[in-house]
Protein backbone atom coordinates (compact mmCIF):
# COMPACT_ATOMS: atom_id res chain seq x y z
CA UNK A 1 0.00 0.00 0.00
CA UNK A 2 1.41 3.31 -1.12
CA UNK A 3 0.48 6.29 1.10
CA UNK A 4 -2.48 7.64 0.08
CA UNK A 5 -2.63 11.59 0.17
CA UNK A 6 -5.72 12.49 0.79
CA UNK A 7 -6.71 9.87 3.01
CA UNK A 8 -3.71 8.62 4.90
CA UNK A 9 -2.34 12.28 5.43
CA UNK A 10 -5.90 12.86 6.59
CA UNK A 11 -5.83 10.34 9.50
CA UNK A 12 -2.16 11.49 10.23
CA UNK A 13 -3.84 15.33 10.63
CA UNK A 14 -6.74 14.02 12.95
CA UNK A 15 -4.21 12.90 14.93
CA UNK A 16 -1.74 15.45 15.31
CA UNK A 17 -4.98 17.76 16.45
CA UNK A 18 -5.59 14.96 18.99
CA UNK A 19 -2.23 15.31 20.07
CA UNK A 20 -2.00 19.09 19.88
CA UNK A 21 -5.48 19.63 21.98
CA UNK A 22 -4.72 16.52 24.54
CA UNK A 23 -0.75 17.81 25.78
CA UNK A 24 1.28 14.08 26.48
CA UNK A 25 -1.31 11.79 24.77
CA UNK A 26 0.23 9.54 22.77
CA UNK A 27 -1.16 8.68 19.19
CA UNK A 28 0.35 6.08 16.45
CA UNK A 29 1.17 6.35 13.52
CA UNK A 30 1.91 2.89 12.43
CA UNK A 31 -0.95 2.23 10.02
CA UNK A 32 0.18 5.42 8.18
CA UNK A 33 3.90 5.15 8.30
CA UNK A 34 3.38 1.65 6.39
CA UNK A 35 2.43 3.03 3.86
CA UNK A 36 6.12 4.66 3.38
CA UNK A 37 8.33 0.96 2.90
CA UNK A 38 11.87 1.99 4.50
CA UNK A 39 13.24 4.83 5.15
CA UNK A 40 17.04 5.45 5.48
CA UNK A 41 17.32 8.88 6.93
CA UNK A 42 14.70 9.91 8.81
CA UNK A 43 11.74 7.92 10.71
CA UNK A 44 8.87 7.33 8.72
CA UNK A 45 6.91 9.65 11.13
CA UNK A 46 8.90 12.36 10.55
CA UNK A 47 8.19 12.14 6.49
CA UNK A 48 4.18 11.54 7.46
CA UNK A 49 4.31 15.56 9.47
CA UNK A 50 6.40 17.14 7.04
CA UNK A 51 3.64 16.22 4.21
CA UNK A 52 0.91 16.81 6.21
CA UNK A 53 2.36 20.10 7.12
CA UNK A 54 4.91 21.45 4.54
CA UNK A 55 4.08 22.99 1.35
CA UNK A 56 5.73 26.18 -1.05
CA UNK A 57 3.62 28.24 1.42
CA UNK A 58 6.18 27.37 4.80
CA UNK A 59 9.96 26.72 5.11
CA UNK A 60 11.39 23.99 6.98
CA UNK A 61 15.03 24.01 8.64
CA UNK A 62 16.67 20.01 9.17
CA UNK A 63 19.19 19.47 11.77
CA UNK A 64 20.83 16.02 11.22
CA UNK A 65 24.62 14.63 10.47
CA UNK A 66 23.04 13.83 6.67
CA UNK A 67 21.23 17.79 6.90
CA UNK A 68 22.10 18.10 2.98
CA UNK A 69 20.64 14.58 1.62
CA UNK A 70 17.51 15.23 4.23
CA UNK A 71 16.67 19.05 3.41
CA UNK A 72 16.73 18.03 -0.04
CA UNK A 73 14.15 14.75 -0.24
CA UNK A 74 11.76 17.16 2.03
CA UNK A 75 11.90 19.95 -0.42
CA UNK A 76 11.73 17.37 -3.33
CA UNK A 77 8.46 15.74 -1.55
CA UNK A 78 6.48 18.81 -0.18
CA UNK A 79 8.33 21.99 -2.69
CA UNK A 80 8.94 23.78 0.85
CA UNK A 81 11.90 25.78 1.19
CA UNK A 82 14.86 24.58 3.29
CA UNK A 83 16.00 28.26 5.47
CA UNK A 84 18.39 29.37 8.10
CA UNK A 85 17.15 28.14 11.46
CA UNK A 86 15.89 31.58 12.92
CA UNK A 87 13.40 31.98 9.85
CA UNK A 88 12.21 27.69 9.93
CA UNK A 89 8.25 27.80 9.95
CA UNK A 90 9.07 23.90 10.85
CA UNK A 91 12.09 22.68 12.49
CA UNK A 92 13.06 19.01 12.40
CA UNK A 93 15.97 17.75 14.55
CA UNK A 94 16.57 13.86 13.72
CA UNK A 95 17.95 11.24 16.04
CA UNK A 96 21.42 11.75 14.90
CA UNK A 97 21.58 15.32 15.89
CA UNK A 98 23.32 15.94 18.71
CA UNK A 99 22.93 17.45 22.05
CA UNK A 100 24.81 20.79 21.33
CA UNK A 101 23.16 20.78 18.10
CA UNK A 102 19.37 20.23 19.48
CA UNK A 103 19.97 23.24 22.23
CA UNK A 104 21.20 25.54 19.46
CA UNK A 105 18.34 24.62 17.17
CA UNK A 106 15.53 25.35 20.22
CA UNK A 107 17.45 28.71 21.13
CA UNK A 108 17.54 30.37 17.86
CA UNK A 109 13.94 28.70 16.98
CA UNK A 110 11.56 31.64 16.66
CA UNK A 111 8.65 32.14 18.60
CA UNK A 112 6.35 34.69 16.95
CA UNK A 113 5.72 38.27 18.57
CA UNK A 114 2.51 39.32 20.57
CA UNK A 115 0.93 40.83 17.77
CA UNK A 116 1.41 37.54 15.80
CA UNK A 117 1.98 35.16 18.15
CA UNK A 118 1.66 32.02 15.42
CA UNK A 119 4.39 33.36 13.39
CA UNK A 120 6.64 30.77 15.71
CA UNK A 121 7.96 27.36 14.96
CA UNK A 122 6.80 23.77 15.33
CA UNK A 123 9.86 21.53 16.55
CA UNK A 124 9.92 17.40 14.91
CA UNK A 125 12.00 15.97 17.37
CA UNK A 126 12.71 12.14 16.66
CA UNK A 127 13.77 10.26 20.18
CA UNK A 128 14.14 6.55 20.53
CA UNK A 129 10.97 5.87 22.28
CA UNK A 130 8.30 7.99 23.67
CA UNK A 131 7.60 6.47 26.42
CA UNK A 132 10.61 6.03 27.97
CA UNK A 133 12.98 8.39 30.05
CA UNK A 134 12.97 10.88 32.28
CA UNK A 135 9.25 11.31 34.03
CA UNK A 136 7.96 14.43 34.09
CA UNK A 137 4.27 15.94 35.11
CA UNK A 138 2.66 18.02 32.16
CA UNK A 139 -0.52 20.42 33.44
CA UNK A 140 -2.20 23.30 31.23
CA UNK A 141 -5.04 23.55 28.73
CA UNK A 142 -5.74 19.75 26.88
CA UNK A 143 -4.94 18.33 30.65
CA UNK A 144 -7.51 17.61 33.19
CA UNK A 145 -5.68 18.39 36.47
CA UNK A 146 -2.41 16.61 35.69
CA UNK A 147 -0.88 13.93 33.95
CA UNK A 148 2.35 12.07 33.92
CA UNK A 149 4.39 11.22 31.18
CA UNK A 150 8.17 10.04 29.92
CA UNK A 151 10.09 11.28 27.67
CA UNK A 152 13.59 10.32 26.73
CA UNK A 153 16.83 12.74 27.24
CA UNK A 154 14.92 16.04 29.08
CA UNK A 155 18.21 17.70 29.97
CA UNK A 156 19.09 18.00 26.78
CA UNK A 157 15.66 20.09 25.72
CA UNK A 158 13.51 20.75 28.44
CA UNK A 159 15.61 24.09 29.75
CA UNK A 160 15.99 25.56 26.40
CA UNK A 161 12.04 24.38 26.05
CA UNK A 162 10.96 26.37 28.94
CA UNK A 163 13.20 29.26 28.62
CA UNK A 164 11.60 29.08 25.19
CA UNK A 165 7.85 29.25 26.61
CA UNK A 166 8.43 31.86 29.36
CA UNK A 167 6.22 34.38 27.77
CA UNK A 168 3.43 32.92 26.62
CA UNK A 169 1.85 33.54 23.77
CA UNK A 170 5.27 33.38 22.23
CA UNK A 171 6.40 30.17 22.22
CA UNK A 172 7.44 26.64 20.66
CA UNK A 173 5.20 23.84 20.10
CA UNK A 174 7.03 20.50 20.49
CA UNK A 175 6.51 17.01 18.56
CA UNK A 176 8.11 13.71 19.57
CA UNK A 177 8.12 10.84 17.03
CA UNK A 178 9.72 7.38 18.09
CA UNK A 179 10.91 4.42 16.06
CA UNK A 180 7.28 3.00 16.43
CA UNK A 181 5.79 5.48 14.60
CA UNK A 182 4.00 6.93 17.91
CA UNK A 183 3.55 10.48 18.92
CA UNK A 184 3.61 13.31 21.96
CA UNK A 185 3.39 17.03 21.39
CA UNK A 186 3.95 19.43 23.81
CA UNK A 187 2.37 22.56 23.11
CA UNK A 188 3.53 25.97 24.41
CA UNK A 189 0.49 26.20 27.08
CA UNK A 190 2.27 22.79 28.76
CA UNK A 191 3.64 23.25 32.26
CA UNK A 192 6.36 20.89 32.48
CA UNK A 193 7.68 19.78 36.18
CA UNK A 194 10.50 16.95 36.82
CA UNK A 195 8.52 13.95 38.47
CA UNK A 196 10.66 13.37 41.96
CA UNK A 197 13.04 15.90 40.41
CA UNK A 198 15.35 13.59 39.03
CA UNK A 199 15.42 15.53 35.87
CA UNK A 200 18.41 18.52 35.78
CA UNK A 201 18.25 20.97 33.19
CA UNK A 202 19.97 24.08 32.69
CA UNK A 203 18.53 26.60 34.73
CA UNK A 204 18.69 29.99 32.91
CA UNK A 205 17.09 32.34 35.79
CA UNK B 1 -20.93 10.52 -3.54
CA UNK B 2 -19.77 13.29 -6.53
CA UNK B 3 -17.33 12.41 -8.27
CA UNK B 4 -16.14 15.36 -9.88
CA UNK B 5 -14.96 16.96 -6.52
CA UNK B 6 -12.07 16.91 -4.75
CA UNK B 7 -12.25 14.40 -1.74
CA UNK B 8 -13.93 16.95 1.15
CA UNK B 9 -14.29 19.92 -2.15
CA UNK B 10 -10.93 21.08 -1.01
CA UNK B 11 -7.60 20.42 -2.65
CA UNK B 12 -5.07 19.11 -0.29
CA UNK B 13 -3.03 22.47 -0.65
CA UNK B 14 -5.98 24.47 0.93
CA UNK B 15 -6.54 21.96 3.28
CA UNK B 16 -3.33 22.02 4.69
CA UNK B 17 -3.25 26.14 4.83
CA UNK B 18 -6.15 25.63 7.51
CA UNK B 19 -4.89 22.77 9.27
CA UNK B 20 -1.61 24.71 9.88
CA UNK B 21 -3.68 27.31 10.92
CA UNK B 22 -5.79 25.16 13.62
CA UNK B 23 -2.76 23.53 14.86
CA UNK B 24 -1.48 26.99 15.97
CA UNK B 25 -4.83 27.53 17.41
CA UNK B 26 -4.67 24.60 19.35
CA UNK B 27 -1.36 26.06 21.00
CA UNK B 28 -2.30 29.13 21.96
CA UNK B 29 -6.16 29.24 22.73
CA UNK B 30 -8.51 31.82 22.43
CA UNK B 31 -6.02 33.72 19.68
CA UNK B 32 -7.45 34.50 16.46
CA UNK B 33 -5.19 32.55 13.59
CA UNK B 34 -5.37 33.99 10.26
CA UNK B 35 -5.64 32.27 7.63
CA UNK B 36 -6.25 31.91 3.57
CA UNK B 37 -10.00 31.55 3.72
CA UNK B 38 -11.51 30.06 0.17
CA UNK B 39 -14.86 30.92 -1.52
CA UNK B 40 -17.12 28.11 -1.18
CA UNK B 41 -20.55 27.19 -2.70
CA UNK B 42 -22.71 28.68 -0.49
CA UNK B 43 -23.71 31.88 0.37
CA UNK B 44 -21.52 34.14 2.69
CA UNK B 45 -22.44 34.21 6.41
CA UNK B 46 -23.72 30.63 6.07
CA UNK B 47 -20.91 29.38 7.95
CA UNK B 48 -18.34 29.31 5.24
CA UNK B 49 -15.79 29.61 8.16
CA UNK B 50 -17.43 26.71 10.29
CA UNK B 51 -17.63 24.48 6.83
CA UNK B 52 -13.89 25.12 5.77
CA UNK B 53 -12.59 23.97 9.26
CA UNK B 54 -15.11 20.76 9.27
CA UNK B 55 -13.94 20.05 5.34
CA UNK B 56 -10.21 20.57 6.80
CA UNK B 57 -10.86 18.05 9.33
CA UNK B 58 -13.22 15.05 7.88
CA UNK B 59 -12.74 11.57 6.86
CA UNK B 60 -13.77 8.42 5.66
CA UNK B 61 -14.85 7.16 9.06
CA UNK B 62 -16.61 10.51 10.22
CA UNK B 63 -19.80 11.58 11.46
CA UNK B 64 -21.35 14.19 10.69
CA UNK B 65 -24.16 16.38 12.49
CA UNK B 66 -24.67 19.75 11.04
CA UNK B 67 -27.36 22.05 13.64
CA UNK B 68 -28.50 25.58 12.74
CA UNK B 69 -29.73 27.07 15.95
CA UNK B 70 -30.66 24.15 17.67
CA UNK B 71 -32.01 22.63 14.90
CA UNK B 72 -30.77 19.91 12.32
CA UNK B 73 -33.42 20.56 9.61
CA UNK B 74 -33.34 24.18 8.62
CA UNK B 75 -32.49 25.20 5.28
CA UNK B 76 -28.79 25.86 6.57
CA UNK B 77 -27.85 22.87 8.45
CA UNK B 78 -29.40 20.75 5.36
CA UNK B 79 -27.45 21.99 2.73
CA UNK B 80 -24.16 21.90 4.50
CA UNK B 81 -25.06 18.45 5.08
CA UNK B 82 -25.75 17.68 1.97
CA UNK B 83 -22.27 19.44 0.65
CA UNK B 84 -20.27 17.81 2.98
CA UNK B 85 -21.21 14.02 2.41
CA UNK B 86 -21.98 14.30 -1.42
CA UNK B 87 -17.36 15.53 -1.78
CA UNK B 88 -17.23 12.14 0.75
CA UNK B 89 -19.36 9.80 1.64
CA UNK B 90 -19.32 9.77 5.34
CA UNK B 91 -22.61 9.78 7.16
CA UNK B 92 -24.43 12.24 8.50
CA UNK B 93 -26.69 11.96 12.04
CA UNK B 94 -29.08 13.88 14.12
CA UNK B 95 -27.90 12.42 17.13
CA UNK B 96 -25.54 14.19 19.38
CA UNK B 97 -23.91 11.32 20.95
CA UNK B 98 -23.25 9.51 17.56
CA UNK B 99 -21.47 12.43 15.68
CA UNK B 100 -17.75 12.90 15.45
CA UNK B 101 -17.86 16.00 13.87
CA UNK B 102 -20.07 18.69 15.25
CA UNK B 103 -20.69 21.61 13.02
CA UNK B 104 -23.08 23.83 14.65
CA UNK B 105 -24.66 27.74 14.43
CA UNK B 106 -25.26 29.38 17.53
CA UNK B 107 -25.47 26.46 19.87
CA UNK B 108 -23.58 24.28 22.19
CA UNK B 109 -25.48 20.91 22.21
CA UNK B 110 -27.12 19.83 25.24
CA UNK B 111 -26.21 16.53 25.21
CA UNK B 112 -23.00 16.85 27.17
CA UNK B 113 -19.79 16.54 24.29
CA UNK B 114 -17.43 13.35 24.53
CA UNK B 115 -13.85 13.31 24.54
CA UNK B 116 -13.73 11.77 20.71
CA UNK B 117 -15.75 14.64 19.64
CA UNK B 118 -14.80 18.08 17.58
CA UNK B 119 -17.23 20.68 17.95
CA UNK B 120 -16.74 23.21 15.16
CA UNK B 121 -18.38 26.54 15.77
CA UNK B 122 -19.43 28.81 12.89
CA UNK B 123 -18.54 32.51 13.68
CA UNK B 124 -19.84 35.43 12.05
CA UNK B 125 -17.73 38.40 14.06
CA UNK B 126 -14.74 36.58 15.67
CA UNK B 127 -12.99 40.17 16.95
CA UNK B 128 -14.52 40.43 20.76
CA UNK B 129 -13.02 43.89 20.76
CA UNK B 130 -14.70 45.00 17.70
CA UNK B 131 -17.76 46.82 18.86
CA UNK B 132 -15.85 49.49 20.31
CA UNK B 133 -12.53 49.59 18.07
CA UNK B 134 -12.99 49.45 14.07
CA UNK B 135 -9.13 49.01 13.30
CA UNK B 136 -7.85 45.78 12.84
CA UNK B 137 -4.59 46.88 13.37
CA UNK B 138 -5.61 48.23 16.92
CA UNK B 139 -7.52 45.40 18.19
CA UNK B 140 -4.49 43.10 17.15
CA UNK B 141 -2.62 45.86 19.21
CA UNK B 142 -4.94 45.04 22.26
CA UNK B 143 -5.10 41.84 22.30
CA UNK B 144 -0.90 41.77 22.07
CA UNK B 145 -0.59 44.02 24.96
CA UNK B 146 -3.69 42.24 26.77
CA UNK B 147 -5.39 45.36 27.29
CA UNK B 148 -9.02 44.78 27.97
CA UNK B 149 -9.79 47.68 29.88
CA UNK B 150 -12.19 48.90 26.48
CA UNK B 151 -13.84 45.44 26.93
CA UNK B 152 -14.88 45.90 30.72
CA UNK B 153 -16.05 49.56 30.08
CA UNK B 154 -18.16 48.41 27.29
CA UNK B 155 -20.08 45.82 29.79
CA UNK B 156 -20.37 48.53 32.39
CA UNK B 157 -21.68 50.68 30.50
CA UNK B 158 -23.87 48.51 29.13
CA UNK B 159 -24.77 48.08 33.18
CA UNK B 160 -25.64 51.45 33.63
CA UNK B 161 -27.99 51.65 30.22
CA UNK B 162 -29.83 48.54 31.08
CA UNK B 163 -29.26 47.62 34.85
CA UNK B 164 -28.20 44.10 33.82
CA UNK B 165 -25.82 42.75 31.12
CA UNK B 166 -27.79 43.17 27.85
CA UNK B 167 -25.66 41.07 25.84
CA UNK B 168 -28.14 37.90 24.80
CA UNK B 169 -25.41 36.61 22.90
CA UNK B 170 -21.96 36.01 22.54
CA UNK B 171 -21.01 37.04 25.89
CA UNK B 172 -17.24 37.71 25.77
CA UNK B 173 -14.96 35.26 27.72
CA UNK B 174 -11.69 35.02 28.59
CA UNK B 175 -9.56 32.12 27.66
CA UNK B 176 -6.73 30.52 29.88
CA UNK B 177 -6.49 33.86 31.52
CA UNK B 178 -5.01 35.58 28.65
CA UNK B 179 -7.28 36.52 25.50
CA UNK B 180 -10.88 37.69 25.59
CA UNK B 181 -12.93 35.79 22.70
CA UNK B 182 -15.99 35.84 21.24
CA UNK B 183 -18.00 32.23 21.92
CA UNK B 184 -19.90 33.06 18.35
CA UNK B 185 -23.71 34.19 19.27
CA UNK B 186 -24.37 31.19 21.25
CA UNK B 187 -26.61 31.74 24.61
CA UNK B 188 -25.02 32.97 27.38
CA UNK B 189 -27.07 29.94 28.57
CA UNK B 190 -24.29 27.72 26.55
CA UNK B 191 -20.97 29.75 27.63
CA UNK B 192 -20.37 27.47 31.22
CA UNK B 193 -20.43 24.59 28.16
CA UNK B 194 -16.73 26.30 26.85
CA UNK B 195 -15.02 25.91 30.20
CA UNK B 196 -13.23 23.12 31.15
CA UNK B 197 -15.15 20.93 27.89
CA UNK B 198 -14.59 17.51 27.64
CA UNK B 199 -14.38 17.96 23.57
CA UNK B 200 -11.88 19.92 21.50
CA UNK B 201 -14.53 23.20 20.05
CA UNK B 202 -13.00 25.07 16.98
CA UNK B 203 -14.08 27.93 15.88
CA UNK B 204 -14.02 29.39 12.11
CA UNK B 205 -15.16 33.00 10.61
CA UNK B 206 -14.92 32.63 6.93
CA UNK B 207 -15.59 36.45 5.96
CA UNK B 208 -12.98 37.70 8.47
CA UNK B 209 -10.56 34.96 7.66
CA UNK B 210 -9.65 33.68 11.47
CA UNK B 211 -9.58 29.96 13.43
CA UNK B 212 -9.42 30.00 16.93
CA UNK B 213 -9.65 27.49 18.96
CA UNK B 214 -10.68 26.23 22.68
CA UNK B 215 -8.41 22.88 23.42
CA UNK B 216 -10.35 20.71 25.82
CA UNK B 217 -9.78 21.36 29.86
CA UNK B 218 -9.24 24.78 29.16
CA UNK B 219 -10.55 27.94 31.46
CA UNK B 220 -12.87 29.73 29.94
CA UNK B 221 -15.12 32.47 31.75
CA UNK B 222 -17.26 35.15 31.07
CA UNK B 223 -16.85 38.77 31.51
CA UNK B 224 -18.50 39.96 34.49
CA UNK B 225 -17.88 42.05 37.63
CA UNK B 226 -18.60 41.17 41.45
CA UNK B 227 -20.94 42.76 41.55
CA UNK B 228 -22.77 41.90 38.56
CA UNK B 229 -22.62 38.22 38.08
CA UNK B 230 -22.81 36.75 34.71
CA UNK B 231 -26.29 36.05 34.92
CA UNK B 232 -27.88 32.80 31.93
CA UNK B 233 -31.02 33.25 30.87
CA UNK B 234 -33.06 31.61 32.67
CA UNK B 235 -36.28 29.05 31.80
CA UNK B 236 -36.94 27.96 35.42
CA UNK B 237 -40.43 29.31 35.56
CA UNK B 238 -41.34 27.54 32.20
CA UNK B 239 -40.84 23.79 30.69
CA UNK B 240 -40.68 22.59 27.00
CA UNK B 241 -44.01 21.68 25.81
CA UNK B 242 -43.01 18.69 24.10
CA UNK B 243 -40.81 17.12 26.71
CA UNK B 244 -40.90 18.99 29.73
CA UNK B 245 -37.75 19.89 30.31
CA UNK B 246 -37.07 23.23 32.88
CA UNK B 247 -33.52 22.94 32.69
CA UNK B 248 -32.57 23.50 28.84
CA UNK B 249 -32.56 26.41 26.62
CA UNK B 250 -36.33 27.26 25.29
CA UNK B 251 -37.04 29.11 22.80
CA UNK B 252 -40.71 31.26 23.23
CA UNK B 253 -43.02 30.49 21.06
CA UNK B 254 -46.59 31.90 19.88
CA UNK B 255 -49.47 29.61 18.83
CA UNK B 256 -50.72 31.04 15.67
CA UNK B 257 -54.20 29.69 16.30
CA UNK B 258 -54.52 30.49 20.31
CA UNK B 259 -52.13 33.04 20.56
CA UNK B 260 -50.70 31.51 23.64
CA UNK B 261 -47.08 32.38 23.97
CA UNK B 262 -45.47 28.76 24.94
CA UNK B 263 -41.58 27.17 25.25
CA UNK B 264 -39.89 24.69 23.33
CA UNK B 265 -36.49 23.32 23.56
CA UNK B 266 -34.43 24.93 21.13
CA UNK B 267 -32.17 21.86 20.65
CA UNK B 268 -34.81 19.82 18.75
CA UNK B 269 -32.88 16.23 18.68
CA UNK B 270 -32.48 15.94 21.90
CA UNK B 271 -35.94 17.14 22.85
CA UNK B 272 -37.14 14.53 20.54
CA UNK B 273 -34.38 11.64 22.30
CA UNK B 274 -35.97 12.76 25.60
CA UNK B 275 -39.57 12.62 24.36
CA UNK B 276 -38.31 8.54 22.98
CA UNK B 277 -37.26 7.88 26.50
CA UNK B 278 -39.86 9.12 28.47
CA UNK B 279 -42.55 7.08 26.12
CA UNK B 280 -40.00 3.82 26.46
CA UNK B 281 -40.06 4.13 30.45
CA UNK B 282 -44.07 5.15 30.14
CA UNK B 283 -44.64 1.29 28.28
CA UNK B 284 -42.45 -0.85 31.30
ZN1 LIG C 1 -38.05 19.58 24.89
Amino acid sequence: MNLDVVHDIQTVYRKLVTATSRPGTLVVLEREAKTLGVQIECLSSTILLARTVLDPEVTFKVIAKEEEAVSRMINQLTYSKPVELPEADFIFILHDASEEQLKEALNHAKVGNLLNPHESAMIILEVPDVTKGDSMILSGPGIQQESIITLPNATSWLGARNEKNREFPLGIDMYFVDQQDRLIALPRTTQIKGNGGEIIWDMLQ
Amino acid sequence: MNKTYNFAFFDEGSKREIRRATLKAIAIPGYQVPFASREMPIGRGWGTGGLQLTLSLIGKDDVLKVIDQGSDESVNAVNIKKLVSDTTGVRTTESTADASLIQSRHRVPEVPLQRDQILILQVPLPEPLRNFEPSEQETKKLHAEREYSGAWLMLFEQIMKYGIMATDADHPVMVHDRYVMAPSPIPRFDNAKLDDSEALILLGAGREKKVYALPPYTNVSSLAFDDYAFEIESFTNHACILCGSNDLFLDELVDGESGETYFQCNDTSNCLEMVNQKQISGVK
